[in-house]
């Protein structure tokens, strides 16, 4: 019984302030990309060769967990199979603020676009089951950065 | 060229669905699963529990709870009024009913594995006369006869071991555990049989059943007055006593029994038996070293 409440207070927990937070993420990751998007990020190998750029590896990296309530929902899913929507949310959030930290450090050298983007991610909790899930997504590339003509 | 980075609409990676909605579904969808997985291995357990041969149904009685606190006059009683009944019911070869008394003043009476029904002096105490305490052991010997302790524990052992092992804890010490006998749940279709049989026993014992209705308004009585929590295991899987009665009384009209007629009085020493009885059981908890003396235990069990 005392298990039972345990594990109620945490669900209501981990949904409430779960939600609370992924809403709030959600509308600064909208409100950033916008402002970011004027600094194009592209997956191509080739960059322009005129102008001559400045090039700078930019990276940008976020950790994220999971919470109890988003672990239940997945942990029920695993039993019927389909769409794990409640990890979907999570891992799309990753990946946009890893993007946009990259970004970010584009933007902070004054880089006109980042070229040959790609994503990386690496669970931090591999081989320990009963650590809490977390894994790293990884965005990086390279920034171009227009050269002033003397 | 010109390089620039479209605005994705949202929604493709996200699934814009409810989580609680989700949530409603999934774990709906796993109690339902766990609900049917239970039913079928409890239905899987009785039936193979009923293959179990009487005689080694015998050899998983809870001996130890069940050393009996009656005086020799009140088990003669109790095993000629016993025989009587038998007679009128249609036990298989080979089985055999054992009758224990407890001098403890638990309010109850049940059948458990290898033929052994225990009754308790509190129960006994509040029986108005014979044909009272006949529908009591009937209806008990109608569960050892139908094999319903056998099937209920081993409905019981199949869930649990297979639950346990779904979340990770399984009590493999299912037969072990004493907790396991007295605290038996019929259902009611179990029930429901071992009163008819009972009541036919009754019936073809003494030329009416006018005794059931007074064990029933008993039992009514004491659960009026105690509430539900110490209800005797006889009730224990009937929320309503009305839905009970109402049963007897159809299958009297039904096959012609009279629901009343002239009660045979307990015999007149059947209190001072159950004093003794009482007395007995008092003296094996107050000698040292016999601490959990079976009666007791029983008692303790039952209201743990």
């Amino acid at each position: 019984m005392f298990d039972l409440i345990i594990f109620l207070v945490l669900l209501s927990l981990g949904y409430g302030v779960g939600q609370y937070a992924e809403r709030r993420h959600y509308r600064s990751i909208i409100e950033r990309e916008g402002r970011l998007n004027a600094l194009p990020a592209i997956a191509s190998r080739y960059p322009p060769i005129e102008p001559h750029y400045g090039q700078s590896l930019v990276i940008g990296s976020t950790v994220v967990s999971v919470d109890y309530f988003k672990r239940f929902l997945a942990a029920l899913r695993n039993l019927f199979g389909g769409r794990v929507t409640s990890y979907e949310s999570l891992l799309d959030r990753a990946r946009r603020e890893s993007l946009l930290r990259m970004k970010q450090q584009a933007a902070d050298l004054g880089a006109a676009m980042v070229f040959n983007v790609k994503y990386e991610t690496a669970s931090i909790s591999k081989g320990r089951g009963n650590t809490i899930g977390s894994i790293e997504v990884l965005a990086y590339g390279t920034a171009l950065i227009e050269q002033r003509r003397k | 060229m010109k390089y620039r980075n479209p605005r994705i609409p949202e929604g493709i990676n996200v699934s814009d669905r409810h989580p609680l909605k989700e949530l409603l579904v999934l774990a709906g969808g796993a109690l339902l699963l766990l609900v049917l997985l239970s039913w079928l291995l409890g239905q899987f357990g009785g039936r193979l529990a009923r293959l179990l041969p009487f005689e080694h149904e015998a050899a998983l009685a809870p001996v130890s709870l069940l050393s009996s606190d009656a005086g020799p006059e009140l088990q003669a009683y109790l095993d000629q009024l016993g025989g009587r009944l038998g007679s009128q019911m249609a036990m298989p070869e080979g089985m055999e009913v054992r009758l224990h008394v407890s001098g403890g003043d638990t309010f109850n009476a049940f059948a458990t594995l290898g033929g052994n029904i225990l009754l308790y002096r509190g129960l006994l105490e509040a029986l108005p006369h014979e044909n009272a305490l006949a529908m009591l052991l009937a209806h008990e010997m109608a569960h050892v006869e139908h094999r319903d302790p056998i099937v209920g524990i081993g409905q019981g052992a199949a869930i649990q071991l297979v639950l346990g092992l779904l979340v990770g804890d399984p009590n493999l010490a299912v037969l072990g555990s004493a907790g396991l006998y007295t605290q038996l749940h019929y259902t009611r279709e179990m029930e429901r049989e071992a009163d008819t049989e009972a009541l036919t026993a009754v019936q073809g014992m003494y030329g009416h059943i006018a005794g059931a209705r007074d064990l029933f308004d008993v039992i009514h009585m004491q659960r009026e007055r105690s509430g539900r929590e110490e209800m005797p295991a006889i009730f224990s899987s009937h929320p309503l006593d009305e839905q009970r009665l109402e049963a007897i009384s159809a299958l009297a009209r039904e096959r012609g029994w009279s629901e009343t007629g002239e009660a045979t009085p307990l015999p007149a020493a059947f209190r001072r038996w159950l004093s003794e009885a009482a007395a007995r059981a008092a003296e094996a908890r107050a000698m040292p070293g016999l601490a959990t003396s079976p009666s007791s235990r029983v008692g303790r069990l039952h209201r743990g």
